[in-house]
């Protein structure tokens, strides 16, 4: 399976990500240095006191020396400390806070699939029928209608509404308790995240369902005497999961994207909410690392979609 | 003679369009006997693969079988169920086509889809299935066929995929096998090994064969009875001794003497003739070969001619048929073969343009 | 090949002549043809309207707590739209949202048209060490989240309407050079251009005269496209607190308040719900009519 060509291919990919982060960050970390203010300024320390501050944080260092030392402590796994929360380490922070976007997004991510697959299929098998203007019309509301309005609409129902209705028997926290929360207060925010994107699948799994279906090999198929099932899943989907593999990296920058908001209204303890209140806070050390680990996230997506293509087309070898 | 596997009778099969509807098959009837091997030619768009297309109900919207019958061991395909028709693709009629690369589906290995078509009609005992795939591979002389079985389609070249799909024809012993111009996308001599093949399993199996092709050449190496179409409508039947020897419709004349030009140029249409066929959305009247053919008649701007008999076992559709063309137009010795050419009639300024005037453009798009 | 005959030149410029205006005759006509496109059309001809007049006019100062004036405020005659939590009139403050809709949208579009399009058709001609600058840089950033570069340079650039364009336009050009790229790249190919460039025309009018009117399909449907996006980011923005500085309203603080109040009053939200979806619907189906009209090509 893991061919020379293919690990060369990994380590190359593997390079390229480590290059993108340097540079990334880099601009990052200059923009933000270059915010009027810092997180010691609410603090109300000033003078004497702020001199000791900044420079005990290397605050008082020229621009270039800083980012010199938290590219070399990050490449140890270290990304420094939070100004707002006096010396926490982020990294730490950061990596829990991953790990809780990371339980949203999959999950959305999931649903997105499954809802756009499954829509996609089922219009361009009713190509032009009700099905299919019913079916791409909802894809074209999913990724119109914004998330913060698909959120408000369900925290009316199910927090206030519902509760109201049924006498509090059915009640939705519209704010998550737990750094994990639970499995219904994922549900809401995990919906609302994944329809979103989940058009973008709609329209191009129907697309390339349509090409695929013109297909000789769908005609040889059927001239075999192949089920009408067999035909669409084994010998049709499979070809039109091709192009849908195209746009899972995408689909993970629209979800990060979606996450930033959902996480702030629903509360979630995640990076998007992480990145807000750390810009707002003027806390930049956490700014630049969250958005450092975005930008891993989002490098190593790309790369297991690509050795994703391997896996489902047998003619794509690195 | 012994009764047909397959008798068509009438078989009519329209697409409707968004420009009109497109009259692709009309009316054809002919039969199959067991063990037959049946050419089909004609120019490109007359409507071969259509008619193939209609016999085991593939034809896809925008098209539709409009009228006939196809009889097959005694029941009509067109009432059967879509259940039923399936039973009988794929094991009692197989059916391989022109393009062997796009007809296999990249992401399968090329043994499972083999396979495939044994499992899916349990003709073939299942746990033969596996041995069966490799034999057939080797029965269609794919070298190496225990490793070849397990490689993707974009691993083989195109005569060997072009085996591997008559391989996955004969998976389940057909009666029938319709091969739709199997070799036109292969290399000479690769389309003369599989024209081999192709007499050698008719041979060896007994299964009766469908031969589609623009190519007189394949027809004459494998076929014993031809039939010729045009516009729609089967125009001439015959042996294939009769259909090259003494063909009797004009359009099969012409056909024969176009061959050399173009056998020596393969890739290019093989079939071609002054002229371009007729929009099957707006048919001319009469003979639907009336506005190219050098020997009309006035009767045919108004009647279309029947299919009858001309000679033993060969019919054709023509108020004058060549025998008449030879002894009253000087068929043997004209070289202007332009539209009225030998007859002289050109009624009512329906003269047609002579090929040499036709627009490139407007040939073109007829190729 | 060269054909470097002046004939040949005028021949080949005549044929690109012709085939554009029959792809744009054909284009409308399909477009005319499209319903939701022209819904779409006549939805946000009505919008632009109301953006309009709001410059001259709205019922009451949308900035104003109005005196003697209670909030949250159900519709009424004087408050169509109710009041907010501040008392503002809702109805005019929804005006001045669909006003800076509008402007980020069509605003960042241009902004993104120009230099998307410049840095493309730049890239994708000149090729060479430019194209390679131009691209990795691309590359860089194509994967990033554009709200996380927009949120960050919003904040540099300092609030307002003006930056907020900038900092959404930011990431969103790459798209656009990138399609430019690519067009100019495979329409350099195409004979006209070996024509017109061997017969000496400079590069500016091989550029302006033949790569860009053959990819203006492409580039007007990208350039729809943008519209939504950025007026989208900026309600987020605006929700999130990171926006348009108050006391100018946007659909997206607007929400953003009515969001805090829904217990208390949903209306509030409702209205901007209603007026963004609506917009960035209509925007989309007008993008997916023109791609299906102008680029068939890429029809989804
Ligand atoms: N899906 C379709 N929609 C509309 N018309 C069609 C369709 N498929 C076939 N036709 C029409 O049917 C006619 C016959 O087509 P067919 O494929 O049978 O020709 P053919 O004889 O097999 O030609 P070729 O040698 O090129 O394969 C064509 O003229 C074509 O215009
Ligand atoms: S002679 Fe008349 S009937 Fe015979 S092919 Fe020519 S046009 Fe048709
Ligand atoms: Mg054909």
């Amino acid at each position: 399976m893991l061919t020379r060509g293919t690990l060369i291919y990994i380590a190359q990919r593997l390079a390229l990500i480590v290059f993108t982060l340097i540079a990334v960050s880099f601009l990052v970390f200059i923009t933000v240095h270059s915010l009027p203010g810092s997180a010691f300024e609410s603090e109300r320390v000033h003078g004497k006191a702020l001199q000791l501050v900044l420079h005990q944080y290397g605050l008082d260092r020229p621009i270039l020396v800083q980012y010199w030392s938290f590219l070399t402590s990050a490449i140890h796994g270290n990304l420094g400390v939070s100004f707002q929360i006096r010396g926490l380490p982020i990294t730490p922070l950061v990596m829990r806070e991953l790990s809780v976007s990371a339980e949203l997004g999959g999950t959305a991510l999931l649903i997105t699939i499954g809802i756009g697959t499954t829509f996609g299929v089922l219009a361009a098998m009713r190509q032009n029928s009700w099905v299919d203007y019913t079916l791409t019309s909802i894809a074209v509301v999913g990724y119109s209608v914004p998330s913060f309005v698909l959120a408000g609409l369900g925290v009316l129902i199910f927090s206030y509404w519902l509760p109201n209705v049924t006498n509090g028997v059915i009640s939705y926290p519209a704010i998550w308790t737990g750094t994990y929360g639970t499995l219904v207060e994922l549900s809401l925010p995990a919906v609302i995240l994944g329809f979103y994107t989940s058009g973008q699948v709609t329209r191009i799994t129907r697309a390339a369902m349509l090409e695929v279906l013109q297909q000789d090999y769908i005609r040889t198929a059927r001239a075999k005497g192949l089920k009408s099932r067999v035909v669409t899943v084994r010998h049709a989907l499979r070809n039109a999961l091709i192009p849908v593999i195209s746009i899972l990296g995408p689909l993970v920058i629209s979800i990060i994207t979606g996450s930033v908001i959902i996480e702030n209204i629903f509360g979630i303890p995640g990076l998007g909410k992480e990145f807000v209140e750390s810009i707002l806070g003027a806390d930049y050390n956490v700014t630049v690392a969250v958005f450092t680990v975005y930008a891993l996230l989002i490098g190593i997506a790309n790369l297991v979609v690509d050795l994703l293509y391997t896996v489902v087309d047998p003619r794509i070898r690195y | 003679m012994t009764d047909p596997i397959l008798e068509v009778r009438g078989l009519s099969t329209h697409f409707f369009t968004d420009d009109g509807e497109v009259k692709a098959v009309r009316g054809v009837s002919f039969g199959v006997e067991p063990g037959e091997t049946l050419g089909i030619v004609g120019e490109s768009g007359c409507g071969k693969s259509v008619t193939a297309m209609s016999i085991l109900g593939l034809v896809q919207r925008p098209g539709k079988v409009v009228a006939g019958e196809i009889m097959f061991k005694g029941s009509d395909l067109l009432k059967l169920t879509k259940e039923e028709l399936r039973n009988i693709r794929g094991r009692d009629i197989a059916m391989i086509f022109q393009d062997p690369l796009s007809s296999l589906n990249p992401v399968l290995r090329v043994g499972y889809q083999i396979d495939e078509a044994m499992y899916a009609h349990d003709k073939i005992p299942r746990d033969q299935v596996e041995r069966r795939g490799i034999d057939l591979l080797k029965q269609v002389r794919v070298s190496d066929a225990e490793r070849r079985i397990n490689d993707f389609p974009h691993q083989f070249s195109g005569g060997m995929r072009q085996r591997a799909m008559i391989a996955m024809g004969l998976s389940n012993k057909p009666d029938l096998l319709i091969a739709d111009e199997p070799t036109t996308a292969l290399d000479v001599t690769v389309q003369a090994q599989i024209l081999e093949l192709l007499r050698d399993l008719n041979e060896q199996t007994g299964a009766a064969i469908i031969l589609i092709t623009h190519n007189l050449g394949v027809v004459a190496g494998l076929c014993k009875r031809v039939l010729v179409m045009y516009a729609g409508e089967i125009v001439e039947e015959g042996t294939a001794e009769q259909i090259f020897e003494r063909p009797q419709h004009p359009y099969t004349w012409s056909l024969l003497r176009s061959v050399p030009r173009i056998d020596a140029n393969r890739g290019h249409r093989l079939l071609s003739i002054e002229g371009l066929p007729p929009d099957l959305i707006d048919l001319p009247q009469g003979c639907k070969f009336n506005p190219r053919c050098p020997f009309r008649v006035e009767r045919c701007f108004k009647e279309s001619p029947p299919i009858e008999q001309v000679a033993p076992a060969q019919h054709a559709a023509c108020w004058v048929t060549m025998e008449r063309a030879y002894a009253e137009m000087g068929a043997g010795t004209i070289t202007d073969t332009s539209p009225g050419a030998a007859s002289g009639v050109h009624p009512d300024g329906r003269r047609a343009l002579p090929a040499a005037e036709v627009p490139a453009a407007v040939a073109e798009a007829g190729q | 090949m060269a054909i470097s005959t002046p004939v040949l030149e005028e021949y080949a410029g005549g044929t690109v002549a012709r085939e554009q205006v029959g792809l744009w005759r054909d284009g409308f006509r399909r477009l005319r043809r499209n319903r939701l496109a022209l819904a779409a059309l006549v939805y946000l001809t009505i919008l632009f309207v109301v953006a309009i007049v709001a410059l001259f006019w709205t019922p009451y100062n949308p900035a104003a707590i109005l005196p003697n004036t209670l909030t949250f405020l159900g519709p009424s005659a004087a408050h169509p739209l109710g009041t907010d939590d501040l008392g503002r009139d809702l109805l005019s403050r929804m005006m001045q949202g669909a006003q800076i809709s509008l402007i980020v949208g069509v605003g960042t579009s241009a902004i993104v048209l120009t230099v998307g399009v410049v840095v493309g058709l730049i890239a994708g001609y000149f090729r060479g060490w430019i194209d390679n600058v131009i691209s990795v840089f691309i590359n860089i950033f194509y994967g990033i989240p554009g709200i996380l570069v927009a949120i960050i340079l919003y904040l540099v650039l300092g609030r307002g309407l003006g930056n907020i364009m900038i900092a959404i336009s930011a990431t969103a050009w790459m798209d656009m050079a990138r399609l430019v790229r690519g067009q100019a790249f495979s329409i350099r190919e195409r004979e006209y251009i070996e024509a017109a460039r061997a017969s000496g025309a400079r590069s500016g009018k091989i550029l302006f005269g033949h790569i860009l009117p053959n990819s203006l399909g492409p580039i007007i449907v990208q350039a729809t496209f943008v519209i939504p996006i950025a007026i989208l980011t900026e309600a987020f923005l605006s929700y999130l607190g990171l926006g348009i500085p108050s006391p100018l309203a946007s659909w997206g603080s607007i929400a953003s308040e009515g969001y805090a109040a829904l217990p208390l009053e949903p209306y509030m939200m409702l209205w901007p719900a209603v007026a963004l979806s609506l917009t960035l619907l209509a925007f989309n189906f007008l993008g997916d009519g023109l791609r299906d009209a102008f680029d068939p090509r890429q029809r989804l």
